[in-house]
């Protein structure tokens, strides 16, 4: 690619500069402040209708500074990296506060990162644009070829290397280099005017290399199109409360909205969240773990570092049904006074930091899995799941794309289009049997918060619930 | 930093960037530029959390080289990198393939009156940040004083003050400025385990025809209690009334499945349903994005096609579709103004308002649901099925009765297009998708 040689001199601003920006961020009279350095590149990958049918690039470059003062944070950004420009945005950051100089900045030292996480054979910024496009061809013709009632096929790949730097008041300097790549394919299957969608793809913190050893393009073809076929067959969902079995994998998605979000310590400060006054008690039964580990190798939600330069720590949210951690950032521990966990992300350079999650997963229990469907007479297993949302007095919902009834233990009829709906301390405390067969989601989830979007994963073993609210039609 | 770039210095810049794309073997080219100032207060119990102040600038570029397209984009606008990703964007063009719809959209002798529009408002220039701040603390401060409200997510005001150019190979180059304000407050009531929440906002480009503090603090308050201690309600068939908001995220599924893009694709249930009958005669849909000041007013799309009033569907018949250039020359139609980014969008996609009064509605339903929030993902635009978590308050005889919590409601839009019983005259534009209150004759809702 054209930019490697230069990207260094990109976002590199002489030390000494770094130094006077952050003393100038501080000369009103501000706690902390702080330097995001970001330079991004993005490519990505179209086909449809059997063209290849366009190519993007695309380069974000900027800085943003902040500054806290007490409770208080000043935030600006600029992709103008001018140091006269840099210096204009941190006195608007500084004004946040409004006093005088109270300590310069200490001393910038530069911290290497200690466990890279995501070390990658080929990264996919440097291959050339025709073996991604090999890959997009490879997955576009396995779901086009897959059956006749297969009548589109849309295929990307993404990829991205993010190159950060913070650097703060406190003398502290890290940089992080983040690849990022997936593969996605949807396609629509159609018989006797009806017609539906199916959706895969793979991807993570790896190079292309993970193609060929982890995941087949042809595999997330093919699984697209299975997907989309096995909806033709599917029934409409019932609707009422019914025992429900979650499949692994997907149904992570529970685990996020459920009992993530509101563990993000922000809520929990602001006292927002149901759990605020809920620490250390038991909201589950004692099979219940619940995990966000930023430290999986090359997982989606991974990273070296968090966006405020804090080493992040794989961190249990629930332990034997008690709730007994947070996702922190650098403010909500600092006015908790609380240990930092390196949880606080940022979209871009645009954004000050949040507590955000990563890769956040229920641990595996001690049934088997067809031991749990057996268990349930008549219920609803809830196999891919679209989405979900969650607001911070609990209430949650999450979307399935696709399903199956369970009658007299066994998986029978194939349904669609359901939502599950439920209040989190409710469900928690419904949760009766975890499998052994912990699984993580398709690597190519993001998670949306305040308007910011970053990489995550979820994951969980199969997982019964002993009663819940479908939302279907009949 | 509410200093600008001189505005020729970037007009310049789009155009160079066009010249320089056409010499280096580029049979079409285009260069938006989009130069943006944010500030933004949260202020929360009293007292300010964070302010935002920023400026920052971006480019898009399209190639097109033998019928194959290339995208590129930047916030580094020096010289060296947009010439450098104009050359490899021609080069990527060569790998892709032919395809005979693209392109851009032929020149158009258009004049466009960008005042009558009213897009810009001046004041943003005069408004200080104390007088910003203080918006956000006395919104939030007003609804305080009610002791139901248990705690607050808190207030903001954001203003925003964009320049758009666009500049194409066809000669088209234009510019225009906007502005938007906004304000918002979110509240909680309730104890600790059963606490609700909800929120209201204003959005304008004009800062006189914001909603005052006073009336978004009441609006937030209302829809904040009323939900207190809510029941779950048996599993049923009943009458739905959507509220104005639920309306708009309706006719944002409509939107997702009228888009020429989706048709093309085959990802809606309209697909070939021009000229059908999709819906019963109260449903008149335009999208009109020459209302003057409404937030989904402007000139022309993102590939500088004018701006018209589309009829799309007219007394239950589906009239049109809503293309960019791409989506019409598939589709064999003309594009209707709605390129957004390299996408379709809406501009004010509206359901014409009916003549009976939200009051009326509510007291015509013996029994069934008001529809105030739903929160989830689940349409389906290929098969229009439609699942959602919801919230509403329940009505028996005229009245609400009470409030109902963790239902789900389902339906198909296809269905619902055809079961609108009544149409409201509370039509207010506070998105670029808006509607009034509608009644449903019929959805599943799910509960115990």
């Amino acid at each position: 690619m054209l930019y490697n040689a230069n990207i260094k001199e990109r976002i590199a601003i002489p030390l000494e500069n770094l130094q006077k920006i952050l003393n100038i961020a501080l000369s009103s009279g501000g706690d902390f402040s702080e330097i995001f350095l970001e330079y991004k590149m993005y490519n990505s990958i179209n086909m449809e209708e059997d063209i290849l049918k366009e190519t993007a690039e695309s380069i974000s470059l900027g800085l943003g500074i902040r500054v806290i003062s007490g409770e208080k944070t000043g935030y600006g950004y600029t992709n103008d990296l001018s140091l006269e420009k840099i210096k204009k945005v941190a006195l608007t950051a500084a004004s946040i506060a409004s006093g005088k100089l109270q300590k310069n900045s200490s001393f910038l030292n530069s911290f290497p990162i200690k466990h890279n996480f995501y070390p990658v054979l080929n990264p996919a910024h440097k291959e050339s644009l025709e073996k991604k496009i090999l890959l997009v061809q490879k997955a576009y013709q396995t779901a086009q070829n897959f059956d006749q009632k297969i009548k589109k096929v849309k295929v990307s790949f993404i990829d991205q290397i993010q190159y950060v730097t913070v650097v703060n008041s406190e003398g502290f300097m890290v940089s992080d280099i983040r690849p990022l790549i997936k593969l996605v394919c949807l396609c629509i299957a159609e018989k006797s005017q009806k017609r539906e969608a199916g959706f895969s793809g793979g991807g993570g913190r790896v190079g292309l290399e993970y193609f060929q050893s982890e995941l087949k393009p042809e595999e997330i073809g093919r699984d697209a199109a299975r997907e989309a076929l096995n909806l033709l067959e599917a029934v409409l969902s019932p609707a009422g409360e019914l025992p429900i079995v979650l499949a692994p994998g997907y149904s992570g998605v529970l685990i996020h909205e459920a009992v993530g979000h509101l563990l993000e310590a922000d809520f929990i400060r602001k006292k927002t969240s149901i759990f605020w006054n809920k620490m250390g008690e038991k909201v589950g039964n004692d099979q219940v773990n619940i995990y966000d580990d930023p430290t999986i190798p090359h997982f989606r939600g991974s990273y070296n570092t968090d966006d405020e330069g804090t080493v992040p720590k794989k961190t249990p949210l629930i332990l034997k049904g008690k709730l007994t951690g947070l996702l922190q950032d650098r403010l909500s521990a600092k006015l908790m006074k609380k240990p930092l966990t390196g949880h606080g992300r940022r979209q871009d350079y645009t954004c000050m930091p949040i507590p955000r999650m990563s890769n956040t997963y229920l641990d595996k229990g001690e049934y088997a899995p067809e031991e749990i469907i057996k268990s349930v007479k008549k219920g609803f297993y809830a196999h891919k799941f679209q989405g979900g949302q969650v607001e911070d007095s609990g209430k949650f919902t999450f979307s399935v794309s696709s399903g199956f009834l369970i009658e007299d233990g066994k998986l029978t009829v194939p349904v669609k289009q359901a939502t599950l709906i439920g209040t989190n301390v409710d469900i928690l405390n419904k949760i009766e049997m975890i499998g052994s067969d912990l699984v993580f989601g398709l690597q190519t989830g993001t998670c949306s918060k305040e308007g910011q979007e970053v990489p995550v994963t979820d994951g969980c073993p199969t997982i019964k619930i002993s009663r819940m609210t479908v939302g279907g039609m009949e | 930093m509410t200093e600008k770039r001189e505005s020729g210095e970037l007009i310049g810049l789009a155009e160079s960037l066009v010249s320089y794309g056409r010499v280096n073997g580029s049979d079409e080219v285009e260069v938006s530029i989009i130069d943006d100032s944010e500030f933004s207060v949260d202020v929360r119990l009293g007292k300010i959390e964070s302010l935002v102040e920023a400026g920052s600038r971006y480019l898009g570029l399209r190639i097109i080289k033998g019928k194959k397209t290339a995208y590129a984009s930047s916030s580094d606008l020096s010289e060296d990198t947009l010439q450098n990703l104009v050359k490899n964007a021609i080069k990527r063009a060569d790998l892709a393939n032919p395809d005979e719809f693209a392109g851009l959209p032929p020149f158009s002798d258009n004049k466009f009156d960008f005042t009558s529009l009213k897009l810009f408002d001046s004041e943003i220039r005069k408004l200080n940040s104390k007088t910003k701040i203080s918006l956000a603390i006395e919104t939030e401060k007003i609804a305080l004083k009610d002791k139901r409200i248990t705690n607050s997510h808190g207030s903001s005001f954001e203003t925003r003050e964009i320049k758009s150019i666009l500049a194409n190979s066809n000669g088209f180059i234009q510019e225009y400025e906007e502005t938007f304000y906004s304000l918002s407050l979110g509240l909680q009531a309730g104890d600790t385990d059963y606490k609700v929440e909800d929120f209201w906002s204003s959005s304008k480009r004009h800062l006189k025809e914001l909603e005052p503090p006073e009336e978004i603090a009441k609006k937030a308050v209302a829809r904040t209690v009323r939900q207190l201690n809510p029941r779950k309600i048996k599993t049923q068939k009943a009458p739905v009334i959507f509220e104005p908001m639920m309306t708009s995220w309706l006719l944002g599924l409509l939107f997702a499945c009228v888009s020429g893009v989706s048709i093309y694709q085959k990802a809606s249930f309209l697909v070939d349903k021009l000229g059908e009958k999709i819906g019963n005669k109260r449903i008149t849909v335009y999208d009109d994005g020459l209302i003057p000041g409404k937030l989904g007013t402007r000139p022309f799309d993102s590939e500088g096609v004018p701006i018209q009033k589309i009829p799309v569907v007219e007394k239950g018949t589906l009239k049109n579709y809503l293309c960019n250039t791409y989506a019409a020359r598939k589709l064999k139609l003309k594009s209707t103004g709605n390129a957004y980014g390299t996408g379709v969008g809406p501009n004010n996609f509206y359901l014409q308002a009916g003549k009976m009064s939200p009051e009326e509605i509510i007291s015509s339903l013996d029994k069934g649901l008001i529809l105030t929030r739903t929160i989830g993902h689940g349409l389906n635009p290929v098969t229009g099925d439609i699942s959602r978590g919801a919230f509403g308050l329940w009505i028996e005889k005229g009245e609400i009765a009470y409030p109902v919590s963790e239902i789900t409601i389902a339906g198909n839009l296809q269905n619902i297009l055809n079961h609108i019983e009544m149409v409201g005259n509370d039509l207010e534009f506070r998105s670029s998708v808006s509607g009034p209150t509608i009644k449903i004759q019929e959805l599943t809702i799910a509960g115990e």
